[in-house]
């Protein structure tokens, strides 16, 4: 799709354009927040992905004699630990063409195969696009179906140094069969999108300036009759003035808009810069109410992330690959996890300070957050006992959380994505591939 | 009302017919009183019309004569008899030389060009181009085999992984990008093992965008496909990425993208078959006012083209009022478009900065660079050097005050584009014999756009003030594609192409038409005019008596040409008395109703537009009723019997005739020889601009009549003056209308070369002294 013609003009994303609304009631989910409450609480999710499977001995938390102490790379939940259920013993048992990285990206939040196709992985049969709706993006459709749960965008999909292509491996949101939804890795493109381009209002504001004193100046020279035409064009340009002061004074977003500067270069030291900007525009965007799910997509499964700011040269993926008993790779990994872990308590703790507008209590009491991977282990490639992991939403959920849930070995990842959508009030028993939904929901209150 | 423009709707009448000098005693001529008698009531004192009366004002081209017959049958209106004979002839002449005629209008005045802002098309093009400057142009290599070139790699790779596969490369030019390869592979050249049965193919090379809009790109494939146009790195979004290919399946994905016309663009498609049992590709387009198509080779190329800044602002439509675009209005529309094409610009500009400005991130001169960048971003927005002080205006203060350099950038581009100074060209100079202005004129008349490269060095050389180097220079950029996308635009006008958009036909009558029809007409229309300008003669008679049609398979088989197979060819249609335009298919329908032909909807637009005639609106407006006449009547008596009222042959005596002259072509332009079973009538005799009696036969009579017709050349000239100019042809001169008639027919009706001595006479206009 031409970038050029989906995007929406400059000044009407100001709100500034003759005949728009009045700015703010342009604005997102100005209208649902303010008939929020009505209905119960509000409802969130996040879903949070990281590539290449976990180093499960410094994952999974030590859970002897009744304990729940997180190792290494929960460490950095350590603050939220009461607030945190470790899921394990799930697995996405989804087989069928594809190899597992494909299965473990494309049939994570589908729960369903992925169709025949012409993309060969690593190994397995080539495969194509998966053959159903993710659950983000059923739920989005599930709020948006109701006046009470319905926002702006009813979804947001967030990337992280998401490389530009377009394959099983690099989507996990499916709107439907064959119909990937792709995240938006850009900063400065999801606030554009969120807040229309007002990094730009500033150079409007000189520019308005810059135009009056020129039309003035060469007005000047003109004979009467042809300077009706300037005369015109100049009262114009004072009237866009006008307006774009007028909107100075109108600051009644809830939450105002995050005042940061999107502009960051999309290579891959940045990428630390660009999670954070990302998190707090996304949690921004929540308490202004434009959406109630969102995902984040860290990189891609196989993806190949240098994180120097790691003090790790090799590729995330390459590394993934190393046996067992290479100490040195199995140290950079659990860095690897580790940094995604801290990723993971900053949107956290953005979400734990933040009032929940109109309710008691943060917004974090009503954000159930999901991390998850799409393999268990790099090194094996294995689907099962893949890291998943819930955080806050318990005033929405119900979920108890405080604890690591040890679900008998081979548990069908199917069953957890039921369990979001019910907890959502999506009252659905299937997800998916049917036969992986036998046993219901998971119990997770 | 702005009174030059009030002149400038005025009809001209040239140098053939005769002119009664400026001897008469206009205060004492008999037809002073008669005048007051009669007309004066509706007319006014000066023939400027009444509020009361609703007519227009009395100024036109029409000579004496005609003036005098037209008086005489229908003035005044109900009371016919009452000026006629001696009487009409002096009241007619004393309106002619007191205020109707153009030396009337003229008297005691000069007429200057308006300061106008860029129209809509321009400011695409001007700010398309100013970024345009600082890249490397890219010439189409002469005789090319159109299509695309195909870069074929063949292989046996069977399983990921495995590095031991074989490949074979060969590259050839595919005229189409449409293979169904089923379960083989594609044909290769000999020596190539045909036992290597996974193949990958990228086509590269250039696609030609004759006319702005919307382009709809459609891959048809199995497999896995992506498409980029004009965008020269395969790491950007592609137009169309239909990479991964599910099940094999037969599907398609559309992509859209605005493109400016006159332009070719960069186009790759990347394709890949494995593992799949059967393959397939297809690359079909929709034009703006086509239908879905593969994308014929004709517009294909293998040159590679640079990248082409394009922004997708949508302009509101220019004024039209005075019979041509206008940049004469503003609105907050038009100021909202012109802030978004800016920041599209800078952008753009900002995006691609190194490139622009010849320099790199580590570069220690960079930041100097961006500074010469700038101010010289300017100087061809203003399309002269920047004078004294103006960088100091322009550039400095953005360096000064923004944080970075790209920023700064940044608002030099905006202030740049939202400067009086780009937006309304006659600003930015100061006297009217600055070699820039001239340039500047030079370049918007011939591609409504800025000066380029050429022309600039030109003019900075003093080159343009040696005698016949200007005309050099309009034949020289009259070769470039935009100079063709411009003349194109005036057929658009002229010809009224617009009107198609909505046409509709009875589906039991007409079970041929449909929109893939349409598209296939107007793209045999465009061929014929392109095949005409674009020809060494480039006759414009030949526009009117040509017997040649542009048929492909489907039009052959709607339009008696069965043998036709594949693209468009010339087709030589003497039996049926196919005359240019005149009798293309395409306008035929366009002027029909939707279950027969309309000859009133043909003769109004022959009379205007092919004869060169004005008409005024309708006294009365009579809908045509089908259902109001027996059944059993012909198109030509229905018409005939609802115009039958005097008030209404003062126009329909010349409006009937030429319709009626058509009535051998039915709705859809096809060729028929009886109507209601009864043989179809097509004389008719035709009241002449000079009050002869013509008898026609036919539409080639008409043609004949209108290849030689002086009106007919004159509103020709007038019209594509209007649309090159965009100014009023007297701000050029008082006879520069004569001039350039004479001209034409001298040069034997060759429309580049009247379009060169256009381009040149706009750089001459009137200035306050002359």
């Amino acid at each position: 799709m031409n970038p050029s013609i989906e995007r929406r003009r400059f000044l009407k994303q100001l709100g500034v354009s003759a005949g728009a609304a009045p700015f703010l009631s342009g604005l997102p989910g100005f209208g649902s927040l303010m008939a929020g409450d009505a209905k119960g609480p509000k409802k969130r999710l996040i879903v949070m992905f990281s590539p290449n499977g976990t180093i499960p001995e410094e994952f999974w938390p030590e859970t002897a004699e009744g304990k729940y102490e997180f190792k290494r790379i929960l460490k950095p939940l350590e603050p939220y630990k009461n607030r945190v259920a470790v899921l394990k013993g799930l697995s996405n048992k989804i087989g069928g063409d594809g190899d597992r990285h494909m299965r473990g990206m494309s049939c994570l939040l589908t729960g369903k195969e992925l169709f025949p196709g012409n993309i060969q992985g690593g190994s397995d049969s080539p495969a194509g696009w998966a053959s159903g709706i993710s659950i983000d993006q059923e739920l989005k459709n599930f709020f948006q179906a109701n006046d009470a749960t319905r926002t702006r965008f009813g979804s947001l999909e967030f990337g992280v140094a998401v490389p530009n292509r377009a394959d099983p491996w690099t989507r996990m949101s499916y709107a439907g069969p064959n119909q990937p939804v792709a995240p938006i890795d850009d900063p400065k493109k999801m606030m554009e999108r969120l807040y229309g381009r007002m990094e730009d209002k500033e150079n409007l504001v000189s520019l308005v300036d810059d135009v009056q004193k020129d039309i003035e100046k060469v007005s000047a020279r003109l004979g009467s009759e042809d300077r009706q035409l300037l005369n015109e064009h100049l009262n114009l340009v004072r009237e866009l003035e006008k307006e774009l002061s007028q909107q100075d004074e109108n600051k009644e977003l809830a939450h105002p808009m995050p005042e940061i500067d999107p502009k960051v270069e999309l290579v891959n030291d940045n990428t630390p810069r660009i999670s954070r900007i990302q998190m707090d525009l996304m949690v921004n965007a929540l308490a202004n109410d434009m959406t109630r799910i969102a995902t984040l997509q860290y990189m891609r499964s196989v993806g190949q992330a240098r994180m120097n700011w790691l003090g790790v040269e090799e590729g995330h993926h390459g590394l993934s690959h190393e046996p067992d008993n290479n100490a040195d790779a199995k140290e950079k990994l659990t860095k690897i996890n580790e940094w995604f872990a801290g990723e993971l308590a900053y949107l956290t703790k953005r979400l734990s300070e933040t009032p929940e507008p109109g309710a008691d209590g943060s917004m974090l009491d009503y954000t159930t957050i999901v991390w998850l991977n799409e393999l268990g282990k790099g090194n094996s490639h294995t689907l099962d006992n893949i890291p998943f992991v819930l955080i806050g939403g318990e005033k929405a959920t119900g979920f108890k959380m405080g604890r690591q849930i040890e679900f008998p070995k081979g548990t069908p990842h199917n069953r957890l994505l039921l369990s979001i959508a019910q907890s959502m009030g999506h009252d659905i028993q299937s997800f998916g591939t049917d036969m992986f939904c036998t046993d219901g929901a998971l119990n997770l209150a | 009302m702005n009174l030059r423009l009030a002149i400038s709707v005025l009809l001209f009448v040239a140098g053939l017919l005769p002119r009664l000098g400026g001897a008469i005693d206009l205060e004492n001529h008999p037809g002073k009183a008669i005048y007051q008698k009669q007309c004066l009531e509706c007319h006014g004192k000066n023939g400027e019309g009444t509020d009361d009366a609703d007519v227009d004002p009395l100024v036109g081209k029409r000579s004496l004569e005609s003036l005098t017959g037209r008086i005489e049958r229908t003035m005044p209106e109900d009371r016919e008899d009452e000026c006629v004979g001696e009487d009409a002839k002096q009241v007619a002449e004393y309106i002619y030389h007191a205020f109707y005629s153009p030396e009337a209008q003229l008297r005691g005045k000069t007429v200057l060009p308006d300061v106008t802002r860029l129209t809509a098309e321009q400011m695409q093009n001007s700010v398309t181009d100013l970024i345009g400057y600082f890249r490397d142009a890219s010439y189409p290599p002469e005789n090319e085999k159109p299509g695309l070139k195909g870069y074929y790699a063949l292989n046996n790779k069977k399983k990921a992984g495995k590095s031991d596969h074989k490949t074979e490369r060969f590259e050839r030019v595919d005229p189409n990008i449409r293979f169904d390869f089923g379960t083989g592979i594609p044909k290769t050249p000999e020596g190539i093992d045909e036992s290597l049965d996974q193949f990958n193919i990228s086509w590269k090379g250039s696609i030609f965008i004759r006319e702005t809009g919307t382009y709809e790109f459609t891959i048809r494939t199995r497999n896995g496909a992506k498409l980029f146009v004009n965008e020269l790195d395969d790491k950007e979004e592609p137009t169309i990425d239909a990479w991964v290919a599910p099940n094999n399946e037969v599907r398609e994905e559309s992509g859209k993208i605005f493109l400016l016309g006159g332009r070719r663009y960069f186009v790759r498609l990347d394709f890949f078959k494995y593992q799949e049992e059967k393959a397939l590709i297809e690359l079909l387009w929709k034009r703006p006012h086509g239908s879905r198509e593969v994308v014929p080779s004709s517009v294909l190329g293998q040159d590679w083209a640079r990248r082409t800044f394009v922004s997708s602002t949508t302009f509101p439509a220019d004024d039209r009022s005075y019979g041509y675009e206008r940049g004469s209005t503003v609105s907050r529309v038009w100021l909202d478009a012109v802030t978004d094409i800016a920041f599209d610009a800078a952008d753009h500009v900002v995006a691609h900065l190194n490139e622009l400005a010849r320099t790199k991130d580590d570069d220690p001169k960079r930041e100097e660079k961006l500074r010469n960048f700038a101010a010289e971003f300017t100087a061809h927005a203003f399309r002269r050097p920047l004078r004294k002080g103006e960088k100091e205006a322009y550039v400095d203060p953005h360096f000064a005050k923004a944080k970075t350099s790209e920023e700064a950038i940044r608002r030099v581009v905006l202030h740049a584009i939202t400067s009086p100074r780009f937006i309304y060209p006659a600003t930015a100079f100061e006297y009217p014999d600055d070699p820039w202005a001239k340039a500047s004129a030079l370049s918007l008349a011939i591609w409504d756009s800025i000066p380029d490269k050429k022309l600039w060095n030109a003019t900075a050389k003093g080159q343009l003030n040696k005698s016949g180097q200007l005309e050099k220079e309009a034949w020289r950029m009259q070769w470039d594609q935009r100079a063709r996308h411009k003349v194109a635009g005036f057929f658009d006008h002229w010809l009224e192409l617009s009107r198609s958009n909505d046409i509709a036909k009875d589906s039991e009558l007409f079970p041929q038409f449909s929109e893939q029809m349409m598209s296939d007409l107007r793209m045999s229309l465009e061929l014929f005019l392109d095949d005409i300008v674009w020809s060494e003669n480039s006759d414009y008679r030949q526009l009117l008596l040509a017997d040649s049609l542009f048929l492909n398979e489907r039009l052959g088989k709607i339009y008696g040409k069965p043998e036709i197979k594949g693209g468009f060819q010339k087709v030589s249609m003497p039996k049926e008395g196919r005359t240019g335009v005149i009798t293309h298919p395409f306008l035929l329908t366009a002027f029909a109703y939707h279950n027969n032909t309309s000859p009133i909807h043909r003769g109004v637009f022959l009379t205007r537009n092919i004869v060169g005639m004005t008409l005024r609106p309708p006294p009365e407006a009579i809908e045509f009723k089908d259902n109001e006449f027996p059944p059993n009547l012909t198109m030509r008596e229905k018409v005939t019997e609802l115009t039958r009222a005097k008030a209404c042959m003062a126009c329909h005596s010349m409006i009937n005739p030429l319709g009626f002259s058509l009535e051998h072509y039915d709705a859809i332009g096809r060729w028929r020889t009886k109507e209601q079973n009864k043989p179809i009538n097509d004389d008719g005799v035709l009241k002449t601009d000079s009050g002869d009696s013509l008898n026609i036969k036919g539409p080639r009579d008409v043609a004949k009549y209108a290849a030689d017709s002086h009106a007919a050349h004159e509103a020709f000239v007038r019209q594509l003056f209007h649309h090159t100019v965009k100014q009023p042809l007297l701000a050029y001169g008082s006879n520069k209308a004569d001039e350039l008639e004479n001209q034409f027919r001298k040069n034997g009706y060759n429309i580049r070369s009247l379009l060169v001595k256009m381009a040149v006479a706009a750089t001459e206009p009137n200035t306050p002294k002359s």
